[in-house]
């Protein structure tokens, strides 16, 4: 098995289009895993590891923030860049594993693998986050909702990768929860749910709710938003909104829970974070 | 399988050339190679923290770390924490608290606990638990391991 280390996109893609079979590998903590089990076996590996600028975290003079596809899980969580809602996406990122594997994972390499039990993908969709993607044609830009195409499958075409995630501004007082069911901590999800909410005297003024772990890629429903958005929260409306979720829910049973399980606990878990992200405004706000 | 090609490690402060083929993991060139057998292979997957090297200073997992990808980065195993006999104050410690029982762990559990003294050299125990949960240890609670992390650095209190 042949190892390249390109120094620019055009080269790794090139390299990409030339050997069949190949992967470009990041961090490692997914590959190399998958390598070790022999679910994977390269024809090539392309390391993305000396190309320039794929890492690193910045603010755009619009007011969103973009993130290198190589930039590590542990510089994403303790990045002071995102604001307001776009948090959700560093709180997302310190739930992934532990500290050892955050500093060797990357967004990329992540969301490219798109387990469905991963934490950054219903981050990502609540944060109506862009994936940007090279290939030897050119540039593209995906929404989350157009890059998972079914179960471990992306959108990427084989000389494709992803060079970068831009997450828009979200709206002043808007605040990002990221709220995890799992075994262990450092599991993957059972259930996840990523919440942007913005509340003006207790009403719900602003609300993105996606789901992950129940699905191929994650829920994400406006019309159980709509049911939200307006409102003093109550038990009767969370658990309307959690029902339509529960609805479009495609759950597997496997070793972590049964998908009945998973449907059960997808209205608690929201109920759960509502309730969290509505104190942690009172409590910003006193 | 890749014809192995020479790599130029730098293990513990020492510069060795070692034969390596693409896909061979820095732990398996670390025990086999170099005969350095602090990091052990547990799961090989990257969960339980027993095969934890420091690239840079950061704690890593050697199981999914490619060898030709770790050339000329400074690589410290357990076998690089003490001088000579002299151990460090955090393996003092763990002597000292007795947080060692079958040994599996604790070349892994070490680099993460002397990453984290080398950020904040008085965790509180929530902290240290914190950091040592990519750790697994099938023996002993942790009881004693936490304590001593929180211990290692009393002779030098704040």
């Amino acid at each position: 098995m042949d190892l390249f280390l390109p120094q620019t996109i055009e080269e790794a893609v090139g390299l990409l289009a030339q050997h069949e079979g190949a992967r470009c590998i990041s961090g490692g903590a997914t590959l190399v895993a998958m390598m070790n089990a022999g679910l994977v076996e390269p024809s090539a590996l392309i390391s993305l590891r000396q190309i320039p600028g794929l890492a690193g975290i910045s603010r755009e003079p619009d007011g969103s923030v973009r993130i290198g596809a190589m930039t590590r899980h542990v510089d994403t969580a303790t990045s002071k860049v995102f604001k307001d809602g776009q948090c959700v996406v560093p709180r997302a990122a310190v739930r992934i594993a532990n500290r050892v594997v955050r500093n060797m994972g990357t967004m990329g390499g992540s969301i490219s693998f798109a387990d469905p039990a991963a934490d950054y993908l219903a981050a990502l969709t609540a944060a109506g986050a862009a994936i940007e993607i090279a290939s030897p044609r050119g540039k593209r830009t995906l929404p989350v909702s157009g890059f998972v195409t079914d179960w471990y499958t992306t959108a990427l075409a084989s000389d494709e990768i992803v060079t970068s995630i831009s997450v828009p501004a979200m709206p002043a007082g808007s605040i990002g929860h990221y709220e995890k069911l799992a075994r262990v901590s450092g599991d993957f999800a059972i259930v996840s749910i990523a919440i942007i909410a913005r509340f003006e005297s207790d009403i719900c003024s602003f609300l993105r709710v996606a789901v992950g772990g129940c699905g191929p890629a994650p829920l994400r429903l406006r019309e159980a938003e709509v049911v939200l958005e307006g409102s003093r929260l109550n038990a009767s409306l969370i658990g309307e909104a959690g029902r339509m979720l529960v609805a479009i829910s495609d759950p597997v049973d496997d070793v972590r829970a049964s998908g009945e399980y998973r449907r059960k606990v997808l209205p608690r878990l929201l109920a759960k974070a509502l309730i969290q992200i509505q104190q942690t405004q009172h409590a910003e706000v006193a | 399988m890749s014809r192995p090609r020479l790599v130029e490690l730098c293990v513990n402060g020492t510069q060795r050339a070692v034969r390596a083929s693409s896909e061979q993991t820095l732990l398996e060139v670390l025990r086999d190679e170099l005969h350095l057998t602090g990091p052990k292979r547990g799961c090989n997957q990257g969960v339980c923290g027993a095969c934890t090297v420091l690239i840079d200073d950061q704690p890593v997992r050697s199981c999914l770390s490619l060898a030709v990808l770790t050339e000329n980065r400074p690589i410290t195993t357990v076998e690089g924490l003490a001088r000579g006999k002299s151990l460090t104050a955090l393996q003092q410690s763990i002597i000292d608290c007795g947080a060692v029982q079958c040994g599996f762990c604790t070349g892994g559990l070490l680099m993460v606990a002397h990453a984290l003294l080398a950020d904040n050299p008085h965790p509180t125990s929530d902290e240290v638990r914190a950091a040592l949960s990519g750790n697994l240890c099938r023996c002993s609670g942790y009881v004693k391991i936490v304590e001593a992390v929180c211990r290692a650095n009393e002779g030098s209190l704040p």
